[in-house]
């Protein structure tokens, strides 16, 4: 009979933990492993999406095998695997990237799975289909253990380990951060014939024309891979679009040539927004990028102290990849909270955080709005979209509609 | 071909235009060489070319403003204290430019005969112990992670106004930054997989399972072709360079 566990819990309960712990001792001696992102998604070792799978393929015992490049049988309905047989890795988007490691798993020899929050990045539709495919009644024959925020047990066929927090060291309120923030009107931004496209894919963004008002909050929704980290990318200037303009207030911006000056971005993965090894690092450049279009109140040490408290750092000196992740990702709100700059971009902003501090957050992004602010945030997760006023942007086939 | 055949074949021309064959040897080897792409990897020569020629010129120029337009004359002369002259210099570098061009021409166009073989694929093909094959794989793999941390780098610097996407002064200015985000981000990058990922999976047994196949013959096909003929051509060259000589 296999298992189904899973582990619930606030964040700092010591989930990641309780699970390996129970992978070594009452699992298996190798399981397949999904952590929260790229770095522990993938193996890391392949270049290519069909050597990824390669890699994890169940072997015959034969040395003489030669194994063929097929990309093997796809496990989602919804996961085209022959679609993405020309992309790399590490260009997947994080939704992606889990969906490609639970093909691979699905093709290995494993006898056990573990996820740890990584199934928070998928869209609704794949996330049941994955949920669907653990179902025991469908005959995989492995034990699948797993850590999901969104997941409120008791879950049907699964035993839940609920554990309690131990600590209370990262406790965190992202509500004060906005709580003293005077009212500001973000200057409208207005996108007209965006088209984009990667280099070896597809056409992204197809004559996009878009408007976004300031004291708005705007919603990205759409499936895995449809581009809406692609479009916080253009918007801070990572990327340059292939035609098209856009326009701040009345001005025209293009960020990818004179660099970002609007707009706080807080990343998926809070390891991609680090510009220095501690908090004042990164804020002291931030500091010197900003210094003539922010308020030098805004940077003042003992704020900046106040704000990281606020989110679990009790001091700006802190190592930050020595905080646990979740405790990373909470200080990656810091900056678009802080209220430096006009329009604050979040993607994925309550990965991985518990009910509690989702909910928190929501409301801290609901006062940002409401003092004038723009906000833009992408997220899979509709209860925590629910509570924040917002309009939804649906992005699919190349446009991006306001609905 | 089989893979191990292209890299005999590629290794054999390399070594013979390192010992520096003369005018007909190193005829015997340009021939060889054109008939590999002509036959093997056709079109997609040019392109090996082009890219030879990218890495190649840069240094070619460089070496000539040195040595030609600095120094005036060659090498060896400056060794033999002998009277050196421009022309001289000119040669030397045009040499060695060519040298290292037929070099880097040469190992593009092994990798592009089997470039319809992934990473993991032609390692795999290779009558390698798999300690060397592992060692390839995460060779490679290290590129991809420092291509991983680039990305990760430029959207951090980027998004905090410290970098901009098109040239820039600023960049120039702060282009150590870039240097340090994104060594850090490649160490973090590597802990996160060996902390977790690698460990929980034994990722590595894979890896050495997915790498353990061993060709039937090491050598098969084409190569019973190609290899004898290069082999003659390595004979040719090196008897070509002893003949004259005292």
């Amino acid at each position: 009979m296999t298992r189904r566990e899973l582990i619930s819990g606030p964040n700092f309960s010591g989930r990641s933990a309780a699970l390996m712990a129970l992978l070594h001792d009452e699992f298996a001696a190798e399981c397949f492993y999904i952590g929260p992102y790229s770095e522990a998604a993938l193996s890391g070792l392949t270049s290519t999406i069909a050597d990824e799978i390669d890699l994890y393929r169940a072997r015959p015992a034969t040395k003489s095998a030669a194994m063929p490049a097929s990309l093997g049988r796809p496990v989602f309905p919804a996961f085209d695997v022959a679609a993405f047989s020309r992309r790399e890795p590490q260009t997947l988007s994080g939704g992606e990237q889990v969906l490609l490691a639970l093909h691979a798993f699905s093709l290995s020899s494993y006898p056990a799975l573990a996820i740890d929050t990584a199934l928070e990045q998928l869209d609704p539709q794949n996330r049941d289909a994955a949920l669907d495919y653990f179902d025991r009644r469908k005959g995989l024959a492995a034990n699948v253990a797993m850590i999901d925020n969104r997941l409120p047990p008791p879950l049907v066929g699964w035993t839940s380990r609920e554990r309690s927090a131990d600590t209370h060291a990262f406790d965190c309120d992202p509500r004060r951060l906005v709580a003293d923030l005077a009212p500001r009107q973000a200057p409208a931004i207005t996108i007209r014939g965006l088209t984009f496209g990667y280099r070896h894919g597809n056409t992204i963004f197809r004559d996009v024309d878009l408007a976004l008002a300031g004291g708005t909050a705007y919603r990205l929704a759409g499936p895995n891979g449809a581009g809406k980290t692609t479009l916080l990318k253009l918007l801070v200037g990572v990327l340059a679009p292939n035609a098209g303009e856009l326009t701040l207030g009345d001005k025209p911006y293009r960020p990818w040539r004179h660099g970002n000056r609007a707009i706080a971005l807080a990343t998926q993965n809070p390891d991609h927004q680090w510009s220095g090894a501690t908090l004042a690092d990164d804020l002291a450049r931030r500091r010197a990028a900003f210094a003539r279009a922010v308020d030098a109140e805004c940077f003042a040490e003992p704020r900046l102290e106040k704000l990281a408290a606020a989110l679990g750092a009790h001091s700006l000196d802190v190592h930050l990849y020595e905080l646990p992740l979740a405790a990373r990702k909470r200080l990656s709100w810091l900056w678009p909270l802080a209220g430096a700059l006009p329009w604050a971009v979040l993607d994925e902003p309550s990965l991985g955080q518990d009910l509690a501090t989702r909910e928190q957050l929501a409301a801290a992004i609901g006062q940002l709005t409401a003092l004038g602010y723009g906000v833009l945030f992408v997220t899979h997760d509709d209860d925590f979209a629910a509570r924040i006023p917002h309009r939804v942007l649906a992005i699919g086939d190349g446009r991006v509609k306001a609905l | 071909m089989t893979p191990n055949g292209g890299f005999a074949v590629g290794l054999i021309l390399i070594a013979l235009s390192v010992v520096e064959p003369g005018p007909r040897g190193a005829a015997v080897l340009v021939a060889l060489a054109l008939a590999f792409a002509i036959i093997e990897v056709r079109a997609a020569s040019l392109l090996a070319a082009r890219r030879a020629a990218l890495v190649v010129l840069p240094l070619a120029l460089f070496m000539g403003l040195v040595w030609v337009g600095i120094v005036g004359e060659a090498p060896y002369q400056i060794a033999a204290d002998a009277v050196g002259t421009r022309a001289a210099a000119l040669v030397y570098v045009a040499k060695l430019s060519g040298r290292l061009f037929f070099i880097v021409t040469v190992i593009q166009l092994v990798f592009l005969r089997f470039a319809d073989l992934t990473p993991l694929q032609l390692i795999r093909a290779l009558a390698l112990p798999v300690a060397v094959k592992r060692m390839l794989a995460i060779t490679l793999s290290l590129i991809e992670t420092l291509r991983h941390a680039i990305d990760r780098a430029h959207i951090a610097l980027i998004a905090s106004g410290t970098l901009t996407r098109a040239p820039s002064l600023r960049n120039a200015l702060h282009s150590w930054r870039l240097i340090q985000a994104v060594w850090l981000s490649a160490v973090t990058i590597m802990l996160g997989r060996m902390r977790d990922k690698w460990p929980v999976e034994n990722t590595m047994a894979r890896l050495d399972a997915a790498l353990a196949h061993v060709p039937a013959r090491v050598f098969a096909g084409d190569d019973r072709i190609w290899l004898p003929i290069t082999l003659g051509a390595a004979a040719v060259t090196l008897l070509a360079d002893l003949v004259g000589k005292p």
